[in-house]
């Protein structure tokens, strides 16, 4: 799979991660990644934070929507 | 985790609005039947409008109430509101003793502060009418069988809290909503024959102000819902662990 973002540049890269939320293929360059809490339990036990977060790999566009989103 | 401080805040505030609300709409129900005449001796006013309906209003404050506190508290402190529960989990060793103890007491204190407001809200009638909606046990039922049915309402009550929250397998979201339903039912069933408190904590707030306030006094009548709801609660934990869980 390909950079999505470097073909529309006309450069050809080869993808090392998908967008969680859109799927787009993007290259070292234009993969961002955000490092998500996870929380464990809920009613009726008190949610707890577990001690390691969850990276997620997002394209530009997905994460300049979610970091607006906050 | 939020801190054992924070989560008994959490438990206090969720008593608390079960307390306003749940019994808060007792006493308003008596308030509002003042001066109609009950239509024979197993009814003391909440019936006089509507019958079972009455009881059916009654459940759906207590349910919509509970499902509210459990999805806005339940992540911080598991939004017990009520020491049976938190007893039934410490029981079968799945909550520690010391935190067992500082939320009774919170739901205690949130219980009372509940039962304070809704005075504060209401005025006086509904110490004097509506006693704050405190339960007891409806003319013609003895102590044993008040104590039966709140531990089998109770029983019901904490069955469903170990089949749709506790347990893994569990759908996820719809603990709330169904132990809400769950409290509505059970209330509109049991509450002409025990008051159906199924929680020492929504009773001991309405007995303690009417109590200070110089409203009825009942508290002859708290062992019932002491010994009640803790036993159904604690038989329902061991009973699921036994029997459902395999």
């Amino acid at each position: 799979m390909k950079c999505y973002v470097c073909a529309k540049e006309g450069v050809d890269s080869d993808a090392v991660a998908a967008c969680v939320v859109c799927g787009m293929g993007t290259c070292m360059k234009h993969t961002i990644r955000k490092e998500i809490d996870v929380w464990e339990g809920g009613y009726p036990f008190p949610s707890k934070k577990l001690p390691k977060r969850m990276p997620r790999m997002l394209c530009p566009d997905c994460s300049s929507a979610f970091t607006e989103a906050k | 985790m939020a801190s054992l401080s924070a989560r008994c805040v959490a438990e206090g505030v969720g008593t608390l609005l079960l307390v306003y609300f749940g019994a808060g709409a007792a006493a308003i129900t008596l308030m509002i039947a003042k001066g109609s005449a009950p239509p024979n001796s197993f009814n003391i006013g909440i019936g006089t409008l509507g019958g079972l309906g009455d009881w059916f209003a009654i459940g759906m404050a207590f349910a919509i109430i509970i499902a509210a506190v459990i999805y806005s508290l339940g992540r911080v402190s598991g939004a017990h509101i009520n020491p049976a529960v938190t007893i039934a989990l410490w029981a079968t060793k799945r909550f520690p003793a010391n935190e067992m103890v500082a939320y009774v007491f919170a739901q205690l204190i949130g219980a009372a502060l509940g039962s304070t407001l809704f005075v504060l809200s209401a005025g006086m009638n509904a110490v004097t009418i509506g006693g704050l909606g405190a339960t007891a046990p409806f003319p013609g039922i003895g102590y044993g069988q008040a104590i039966l049915v709140e531990a089998i309402g109770t029983f019901v009550l904490m069955l469903v809290i170990m089949g749709v929250a506790v347990d893994n397998r569990a759908p996820p979201g719809f603990a709330g909503l169904i132990i809400g339903l769950a409290v509505g039912g059970i209330i509109t069933t049991i509450g002409n024959i025990s008051g159906s408190s199924l929680n020492t904590a929504r009773t001991f707030g309405p007995y303690l102000i009417d109590t200070i306030l110089g409203g009825p006094n009942l508290w002859i009548y708290f062992p019932v819902y002491i010994i009640g709801p803790i036993a159904g609660a604690v038989i329902a934990a061991f009973f699921y662990d036994k029997v459902c869980s395999a």
